[in-house]
């Protein structure tokens, strides 16, 4: 890859880390999680991340690392928990790092989707990315990719007017 | 197949509207120093170059084995019937 130097990794790193690590956290619900998946791209992409200045490019290549280290932890968890455990809506939601009421309830809400929709929901609304770019970070095919989105969309519109949340409806 | 357009436009409204209210949230991270990971990484690196620049050393070992072996069988097929009569040769004089 084009070289980045002590200096100019830690700008990069600096740009994008907090937006990372929150894409992290609002999918697992989890710190210590968010931090180790953050610091392992940071540290694939320095060792093979791709040959090009591009910070957008370079910024992709983080967002795909940390996905595909999600899709593998939630391939473990399947592996590991028992069914029961596996529900959504069961995982940390962040909230009680929060202070403001309303925000605690915008993060139960977003934490009682799967953690697969919460990535799918992130990764279009908040990162932007295509269909193409989010099949590629979630391991998904790129026809699925659609119907696996509206249905996030819809399961997450369903929780807003349950809990009256959405603001136009 | 299921279209991306199935909500309407005030649905999808209200999904992105909330989906900012999600990335807004305060995220309970402190930044660390970046240097570590940036140090090892280049250690890995340089790790892997180490690795690289010994393989063909270590396969180059193995060759040198296995030929050692073969070399030590080839000389020990081509000395038994020797070693034989040398041994042997004592007890077939007392023999006669």
């Amino acid at each position: 890859m084009a070289q980045l130097d002590d200096a100019a990794f830690s700008a990069f790193y600096e740009s994008h880390v907090r937006a990372l690590w929150a894409y992290v956290y609002r999918v697992t619900g989890n710190g210590a999680d968010a931090d180790d998946v953050a610091q392992e791209a940071f540290l694939r992409l320095l060792r093979a991340g791709p040959d090009t200045d591009d910070p957008e490019q370079r910024r992709r290549f983080l967002y795909r690392v940390a996905s595909n280290l999600l899709v593998d932890r939630w391939r473990k968890r399947k592996r590991d928990e028992p069914i029961e455990d596996r529900r959504a809506g069961t995982e940390p939601s962040g909230a009680n790092n929060l202070s403001d009421p309303r925000d605690q309830d915008v993060a139960r809400t977003f934490a009682r989707l799967t953690a697969r929709d919460r990535a799918l929901l992130w990764l279009a609304y908040v990162e932007g990315e295509t269909h193409e770019e989010i099949a590629a970070s979630l391991g998904v095919g790129k026809r699925s990719i659609k119907v696996l989105l509206f249905r996030a969309r819809r399961r997450l519109r369903e929780l807003l007017h349950a809990r009256g949340l959405s603001r136009t409806s | 197949m299921t279209s991306w357009f199935e909500l309407s436009d005030e649905e999808d409204r209200s999904l992105a509207a909330f989906m900012s209210e999600v990335a807004a949230l305060a995220a309970p991270l402190i930044i660390g120093d970046p240097r570590p990971i940036w140090w090892k990484a280049q250690l890995i690196r340089r790790w892997d170059a180490e690795r690289r620049a010994q393989a063909p050393l270590d396969v180059m070992e193995r060759v040198e084995i296995v030929a050692g072996l073969a070399a030590a069988a080839a000389l020990l097929i081509w000395a038994v019937p020797t070693v034989g009569r040398v041994i042997a040769e004592p007890f077939l004089n007392l023999l006669g």
